[in-house]
């Protein structure tokens, strides 16, 4: 029994392996990706979602372009230090053969989700701005997706784009307020798990060495995304598995623990992007998301390592 | 001919504003998309479509979108009446149903005549946010929005300082705002005082005896009550008409400047507060048209052509 999931996603260095992991994955059957500014423009991470469905013959895989800007508040377009211009690393590949969907990102959304009703899980993991778009277009959304699982927040700060906030809920805090309360099953795969499963230099190289166009990306945008690591938390080529915990999770969620909770997210001022958990139920009205809370590194891994070295 | 496209939160003025624009010559309206704002949006629809078969117009009416970005609904049962209507509790039009959503109507419809479609917003700017956030082009290819919404003046009728289309959806309004669409704003301050239709020009109204006018009074019959009662105002605000009558004969705006505008989306006491900076002291590029005064005559007299 496969899960049928749509990826929303800014592709970007580790959702480029997210994908790659998904689309490798026999137990996930990926009906389209929907691309969003983040990392770096929607006009570069929406070729570059084009790039990874067509490298190893998935280009069957409706792609569509979504958001190029948060809802309200300014496009950060942090992520280009971390990824590149081009989202790719700075390596500037040739441009994908493949179109994109002449529907809007919102809108293939909606579509996939009416066409597969009660069977879909959503995936974002980027900023939410093209799923808050779909919720407020098509309010019975909830009802016709399965579930939700992101790549976001954080529930015990420091944050990575700011103190208290991760990048993707930083971006938009707006639309993630309004995924977070659209009263869906919402799990929220965030910096408590992805930073805790590091990804070492032995550990690359030993994916490094099976040779597939899948690796062969990869590692073509990786030395940026290391670069930036380094710089950034010192970690001398190593790596945190952000994107791809969130496929995973959804593969094998034995592999984390995770505990409801409420959790606000906070739109305005300093703290904005936080996703503020209150387990001790103080706030009313507070959403209760699934939040992964403590991962089995080493499990992780090597479902991962499996899946991008196998044949 | 000139282009329209009406987005509406249809309850009693939104009604007479749309009868304007379907009944002057020299207007074709392309479409109307009703939003969530006076009444449910499948209220406003009813009442949209109800209002486009008095006509005797063909007009397609697109339902659009149910809530506000982040807010909660509130609704203006209490100005409009019940049915939005003024407890009028008109028929269902008999025309079919359009299926296509809203924004995606309005969004093919400008891109198929980009620079001509000019668009009227009577109601909360959710449909129109959503539009330009999916299709950022709408900016370059709407000549000019004509929004009936806050008080430039600072003049509230939701709260002191907010009014009610503004108030409903802060955000959606920021996002249309700052969208880049050529935009001129027409306040609530404007519907008020010498421009509401007094005794006098009710009276006037009601005996032209044609359908049109009986419509105007009627639909409006919480609204005149609830002017008088709860704003202290006597006679009829026609806040969307008096923008209808502005796109349709810019003349009736006698005084307009553009300035850096924008929507207070973080307090609660000025929520939806249209902030001008009419001085210019923040030193930010200008992006609103703001409509300073209008010709009261000129705005009745085209109101009542259409009626007569």
């Amino acid at each position: 029994m496969t899960t049928k999931i749509l990826i929303d996603t800014d592709p970007g260095v580790d959702d480029a392996m997210a994908i790659l992991f998904a689309l490798r994955s026999p137990e996930l059957e990926v009906l389209g990706l929907s691309a969003v500014y983040g990392n770096t423009d929607v006009e570069y991470t929406a070729q570059n979602a084009l790039r990874l469905v067509e490298l190893e013959g998935n280009q069957h895989i409706p792609v569509a372009q979504g958001a190029a800007r948060p809802l309200i508040n300014p496009l950060r377009n942090k992520g280009q230090q971390v990824h590149g211009v081009d989202g790719m690393g700075g390596t500037n590949p040739p441009p994908p053969k493949g179109k994109l969907q002449a529907m809007t990102a919102a809108q293939l959304i909606i579509e996939t989700a009416r066409a597969h009703p009660g069977e879909i899980v959503l995936v974002p993991v980027g900023p939410l701005t093209n799923i808050a778009l779909a919720l407020r277009l098509e309010p019975r959304l909830p009802e016709l997706v399965k579930e939700v699982v992101i790549m976001g927040g954080v529930a015990r700060p420091p944050g990575n784009a700011s103190p208290v906030g991760e990048a993707n809920i930083v971006n938009d805090p707006h639309a993630a307020s309004i995924v977070f309360n659209a009263g869906w099953k919402l799990t929220m795969v965030g910096l408590d798990v992805t930073m805790k499963t590091v990804m070492t230099p032995d550990y690359l190289e030993s994916i490094r060495q099976a040779g597939n166009p899948a690796t062969e990306l990869i590692f073509s945008i990786l030395p940026f995304y290391q670069a930036f690591h380094n710089q950034v938390y010192g970690m001398g080529g190593a790596i945190h598995t952000h994107d791809p915990s969130a496929i995973a999770y959804l593969i094998n969620p034995a592999l984390y623990h995770t505990q409801e909770l409420p959790v606000f997210v906070e739109t305005e001022g300093h703290c904005a992007g936080q996703t503020v958990p209150d387990p001790r139920r103080q706030w009313e009205g507070v959403p209760l998301i699934n939040v992964c809370l403590e991962v089995d590194p080493p499990g992780v891994l090597d479902l991962f390592r499996q899946r991008l070295t196998s044949a | 001919m000139r282009k329209f496209w009406i987005d509406t939160d249809t309850a009693s003025d939104d009604a007479v504003a749309i009868l304007m624009a379907l009944r002057v010559p020299g207007i074709s309206v392309e479409g109307i998309s009703v939003v969530s704002g006076n009444v449910p949006v499948e209220m406003g629809f009813q009442n949209a479509r109800y209002t486009v078969e008095l006509c005797e117009k063909n007009t397609p009416v697109y339902l659009g979108l149910a809530r506000p970005l982040l807010r909660q609904p509130s609704y203006a049962y209490f100005f409009h009446g019940p049915d939005g209507m003024g407890g009028m509790n008109y028929p269902p039009s008999k025309a079919p149903i359009e299926t296509r959503p809203a924004v995606e109507a309005l969004v093919e419809a400008v891109r198929a005549a980009p620079g001509e479609i000019t668009l009227v917003t009577l109601g909360p700017l959710t449909n129109i946010a959503v539009a330009l956030q999916i299709a950022p082009d709408l900016a370059q290819k709407i000549p000019m929005c004509y929004v009936m919404g806050g008080a430039a003046a600072c003049l509230g009728n939701m709260t002191p300082a907010a009014e009610f289309n503004i108030w409903v959806d802060p955000e959606a309004a920021r996002m249309v705002f700052h969208s880049g669409i050529p935009l001129l704003m027409v306040g609530w301050e404007h519907c008020r005082g010498a421009a509401n239709l007094d005794q006098v020009n009710q009276a006037y109204v009601r005996s032209l005896h044609t359908l049109y006018a009986d419509f105007t009074l009627d639909c409006n019959a919480s609204a005149i009550k609830a002017n008088q009662e709860w704003l202290g105002d006597p006679g009829l605000a026609l806040p969307d008409p008096v923008t209808m009558a502005i796109a349709l004969d810019p003349a009736v705006c006698t005084r307009r400047n553009k300035h850096f505008v924008d929507v207070e989306i973080h307090s609660e006491l000025t929520r939806g507060m249209t902030v001008v900076d009419e001085l210019g002291v923040l030193n930010q590029p200008a992006n609103v048209e703001v409509c300073w005064a209008i010709d009261v005559a000129r705005w009745k007299e085209t109101l009542y052509q259409v009626l007569r």
